[in-house]
């Protein structure tokens, strides 16, 4: 038992270590997000890491633990992550077959992370770069429902 | 007086940085105005030159080809062009691979207007030859799942490598192969990297010597990507070196950074220029501020270090733009060119840089691959007199329908 307790937190650590989407959300790959933000009729929030991104695991570790984030990311958002460095093969609904690594391209993830708010259709609302604190990813929320509220007036 | 010095030392400075501009102006390259390579494009039509190693144009004799994979057929296939050098247009088209979905065709040029094209096709590596006597037979050189084919010729041999997928990790595999008329024949085929893989290895390429060959791909082992690299010798080509890191870490770190495991770097090009000399080029992250910035080193024959120091290819004006898909070519008088798409001008347009007495050149916009829109993924090659020709997507719009376009260029 201790074993496998010991493996279980081995496991999380080195989900964390090597920076991948962080634990307890509901990311999806984009071509899917973008699939299901069209049904949902929600924006997306796209995160670009990459294999070892040292400032991802340190927001993933700072920000993403909180679970008034959790909370509020998972239910305003259809959530995406991006290796900006894999070659994974993704459809967009263009027909559009593309890389992880030219999704990253084409959105301007030149470092990592970069976060990027989308509207369904995957135009750019917003973007935030570089290591988030809890109070950074609030208030880039706030600002995105500001707009949105703004825009969808009747 | 002190008003009159000031102003005699700006023109004096005006005047040298004129001159500098003028000279690096009149030594750069003169385009041909870009040409389709397709005429099949438009609406809901995109074309890939993203082979692992960025070969995707080759020059055999009096022939220039182009592989490339659009979905014209509602399903991503290899379809490749060939014209004269002395030819205004592309004209002979034809499709490469069968009727599955295929990706990534690496293309190298054999003598005589011959070719041999590689590529992904239902998750396995296929290679087939493209002569004037016609398409030889396909043949599929793995039965395991495989990806990302790079190809190099030595005599009458192909050199095939390409990431196996039979594993958790994604393992670099080596093919030897003996042309034979139009057929192809499997001789040997090993592992590169012998010691079982911890992390996935990708996106290999491979370059030919006389005697000797070096394998270059992505590999995760130290928990961040790097640029590792191996070489072996013509007359026992499956026994490899030791692989070794060719991508650098940071410089000037006091400490280990508290999180992560070092910074990114991304798709390795290889190239061979003189008699023995072979350049890498890749995206690298280390000045992370500046995201991916065109690194390279040089193949040391002879030291137990394969490749020696790395040195940053795109000018300091490059540092505030990004660059992605460096590739490369050589020529056996010593020239060597690298290519990127550069976004400095506020789109993404093609630049160039060259060596020159052991210097990069200032970077060098290629003149038909700029302009409105977006010019990217360039592939290159040098014809045997040195002229540079050249292949790269164009859109209009982000995310809209492409074309693939082709110029040539003169010193």
């Amino acid at each position: 038992m201790k074993r496998l307790t010991l493996s279980l937190i081995g496991y999380l650590f080195l989900s964390v270590a090597l920076a991948e989407a962080p634990a307890g959300y509901p990311f999806l790959s984009f071509d899917k997000a973008l699939q299901q933000a069209a049904i949902e009729k929600k924006p997306l929030f796209v995160y670009f890491g990459r294999y070892g991104c040292g400032y991802c695991e340190k927001t993933n570790k700072e920000a993403f633990s909180s679970k008034q984030v959790r909370e509020i990311y998972s239910k305003n958002y259809v959530l995406a992550y991006v290796d900006a460095e894999s070659g994974k093969r993704l459809q967009l609904p263009s027909g559009e077959r593309i890389t992880e690594r030219e999704v990253g391209t084409r959105y301007h993830a030149f470092v990592t992370p970069v976060f990027t708010f989308m509207s369904a259709n995957g135009n750019t609302l917003y973007q935030i770069i570089g290591v988030q604190r809890i109070e950074d990813l609030l208030s880039a929320d706030a600002k995105v429902q500001q707009h949105l509220s703004q825009v969808n007036k009747p | 007086m002190r008003f009159y010095n000031t102003y005699r030392s700006s023109f004096v400075l005006l005047l040298v940085a004129f001159t500098v501009q003028f000279q690096a102006q009149a030594q750069g390259w003169k385009f041909s105005p870009a040409i389709n390579v397709t005429a099949t494009q438009g609406a809901g039509i995109f074309h890939h030159v993203e082979s692992s190693g960025r070969r995707n144009i080759a020059i055999s004799k009096n022939t220039v080809a182009i592989a490339w994979e659009d979905n014209r057929n509602n399903t991503p296939q290899i379809f490749l062009a060939s014209k004269l050098l002395t030819a205004n247009a592309f004209t002979n088209e034809i499709k490469i691979s069968g009727a599955g979905e295929a990706y990534e065709p690496s293309i190298v040029a054999l003598d005589n207007d011959r070719f041999a094209v590689a590529w992904e096709e239902n998750s396995h590596p296929y290679v087939r030859l493209v002569t004037p006597a016609g398409l030889g037979p396909t043949l599929r050189v793995n039965q395991q799942s495989s990806s990302q084919v790079s190809l190099a010729v030595h005599k009458q041999q192909l050199l095939l490598v390409y990431s196996s997928q039979n594993s958790k990790h994604p393992r670099i595999r080596f093919q030897q192969l003996e042309i034979a008329g139009q057929t192809l024949r499997t001789l040997q085929d090993c592992a590169v990297d012998v010691e079982p893989v911890k992390e996935d290895q990708s996106y290999p390429t491979i370059i030919s010597l006389k005697d000797a060959l070096i394998v270059a791909w992505e590999d995760r082992r130290p928990g961040h990507t790097i640029i590792m690299a191996a070489q072996s010798f013509q007359k026992s080509p499956c026994k490899f070196s030791k692989p070794q890191r060719i991508s650098a870490g940071r410089t000037g770190e006091k400490r280990r950074p508290s999180y992560g495991k070092g910074h990114g770097v991304a798709r390795v090009a290889l190239a061979k220029y003189g008699t023995h000399n072979v350049l890498a080029v890749w995206a690298d992250k280390r000045i992370f501020r500046e995201g991916y910035d065109i690194y390279a080193a040089h193949y040391q024959a002879n030291n137990k270090t394969l490749f020696g120091l790395n040195e940053k290819v795109q000018d300091d004006f490059g540092s505030v733009a990004q660059q992605w898909h460096p590739t490369v070519a050589g020529h056996d008088t010593g020239n060597v060119v690298v290519a990127w798409d550069d976004d400095r001008d506020g789109n993404a347009n093609i630049m160039l840089s060259w060596l020159e007495d052991n210097q990069w050149s200032d970077d060098f916009e290629a003149a038909s691959a700029t302009g409105p829109g977006e010019q990217t993924h360039p592939s290159i090659s040098l014809d045997e007199q040195g002229n540079l020709h050249l292949v790269w997507l164009d859109r209009a719009t982000p995310g809209g329908p492409t074309r693939l376009r082709y110029a040539f260029g003169k010193r």
